[in-house]
């Protein structure tokens, strides 16, 4: 049984939808600027890739947006667009509809505000509870459409949207489902948020005068993510009720792999990366020599893109260097949960396409970081399998496989 | 602000916070569950209108509240005195 992507929606810092999306990550746009949802002036970390333009009265009630929380509202809207994008799922009984979301911090956005209001003896909100939980969502997403077969959420900090993608192909493979809405969704630009991450010292604090050139995965003296937000969602079917209903088809959910590091909380492990990408091959049913691109985790920390870089070079051998690598997160920042579904929807596309989105800001390559990244300008290559990775704090390594049908 | 006053203020307000309600459908013995509102979009509204009334709710007391009326008495026998300007 094939398990096979119909529709995508995504909500990013450089394009709201997919057209607009590719668009921009071909032509190398980044979505990073100056904050705007806080005054963050006085911060280390003074950027972000927000969606700006991302206004929920455009297609929520006033009753829905006082209900849910901002990356609820995200999701709401990534999951529309798939939705149309895969012409609607009325072919499906509704108890065979799942849905399958990852968030790292769910719905933080709320919690934080709250919390102010607590701290100052303000009154609590009513939904704090209903709109922080991490499975709202997914919630929101099976409430607003009558989705009401599985529902779950995967909150693996980074590596949630690949966790949740790789959880609604399992779904589908033990029959517990026969379509899954699929993806990630985070929206944690939040003052406390991000001063969490500062100090751990996970975030670029030398671009704050230069937004558009913080996020330099695999670069040489790169020191750090930069804070993104977003949602991507997949349309996931089995291939035979996808042909049936007449759908388009962008490509196969080949395999997934995850593997823990059971080393350390927060630094990567390359045993546990290269488990995770081995496992998504072999659960394809595939050998390491038939991968083509690869859609980096590669979120611009020094260490982390030199791991995966060495996690890379240890699994494919020489070959190595003739994989097509890119980085999305060099132009939409690091979107935690949902950074794996917007690569996920990169990577089909450049399946899809033919064409690989370059990594932007690579003018000079780390040494250690010796692979081709495509810097700077996007690239025709018609590749026929792509692994999208995702690790995450806790150890979490996650990684998925597309491939085009032929 | 009197009884009648306060009632006009209370009905505009929730005609603003509940959609597709006309405010002329709206009298002070207008149930809750009439106008459309659950048990949890009751407890929102009673946050949102603190903010609009400038009062605060006995949370047990706003528990048993189930007409517009009881808004209104509420706000009535609690609005805060008239503060030199």
């Amino acid at each position: 049984m094939r398990v096979v992507v119909t529709g995508m929606g995504v909500v990013s810092p450089i394009g709201i939808g997919v057209d607009q999306f590719w668009s921009a990550a071909v032509n190398g746009v980044s979505g990073i600027k100056r904050i705007t949802s806080f005054d963050a002036s006085s911060r280390r970390s003074q950027i972000a890739g927000e969606v700006a333009d991302f206004d929920p009265s455009t297609f929520l009630s006033q009753k829905y947006i006082e209900q849910t929380d901002r990356f609820t509202q995200l999701a709401l809207l990534a999951a529309r667009l798939a939705l149309e994008d895969a012409g609607g799922l009325d072919a499906y009984e509704s108890r065979r509809i799942g849905v399958s979301i990852g968030s790292g911090m769910g719905g933080f956005s709320t919690f934080e505000s709250s919390a102010l209001r607590k701290f100052r003896s303000q009154p609590v909100p009513p939904f704090t509870v209903p709109r922080t939980m991490a499975n709202s969502a997914a919630a929101w997403i099976a409430i607003r459409h009558g989705f009401k077969g599985m529902n779950l959420t995967s909150s693996t900090a980074c590596s949630s949207g690949a966790n949740a993608i790789g959880a609604a192909l399992d779904l589908l493979r033990a029959g517990r489902a026969d379509v899954v809405v699929a993806g990630g969704a985070e929206a944690c630009v939040l003052p406390l948020t991000i001063n969490g991450f500062e100090i751990l010292h996970a975030l670029t604090t030398t671009s704050n005068d230069n937004p558009t050139g913080a996020s330099r995965p695999f670069a040489k003296g790169r020191d750090g993510f930069v804070m993104g937000e977003g949602a991507g969602i997949l349309i996931l079917e089995k291939e035979e009720q996808a042909r049936h209903r007449g759908a388009k088809i962008y490509a196969e959910l080949a395999g997934y792999g995850q593997a823990c590091d059971a080393t350390h909380i927060v630094m990567p492990d390359m045993e546990g990366q290269i488990a995770a990408m081995q496992e998504a091959i072999r659960d394809a049913g595939m050998e390491p020599d038939s991968i083509e691109h690869i859609n980096a985790h590669a979120t611009s920390t020094p260490l982390g893109d030199t791991v995966e870089t060495r996690a890379i070079k240890n699994l494919f051998g020489a070959r190595a260097a003739d994989i097509a690598i890119s980085a999305t997160k060099s132009m939409v920042g690091h979107s935690i949960g949902a950074s794996a579904a917007i690569g996920s929807i990169a990577t089909i596309m450049a399946l899809h396409t033919g064409t690989i989105h370059p990594t932007i800001n690579l003018d000079e390559a780390d040494p250690e970081c010796d692979l081709d990244y495509t810097p700077n300008v996007a690239q025709k290559r018609s590749v026929r399998t792509g692994l999208c990775n995702a690790f995450g704090f806790g150890g979490n390594n996650a990684s998925i496989l597309f491939t085009t049908l032929a | 602000m009197d009884t009648a006053e306060i009632e006009a203020k209370v009905i505009q307000f929730i005609a603003t916070k509940v959609e597709n309600l006309d405010a002329s459908t709206i009298n002070r013995s207008s149930k809750f569950e009439e106008l459309g509102l659950d048990s949890m979009d009751t407890i929102q509204l009673l946050f949102d209108a603190e903010d609009a009334f400038g009062i605060n709710f006995d949370s047990e007391e706003a528990k048993g509240f189930s007409t517009v009326g009881d808004i209104v008495s509420y706000i009535e026998t609690h609005q805060p005195s008239a503060a030199p300007q």
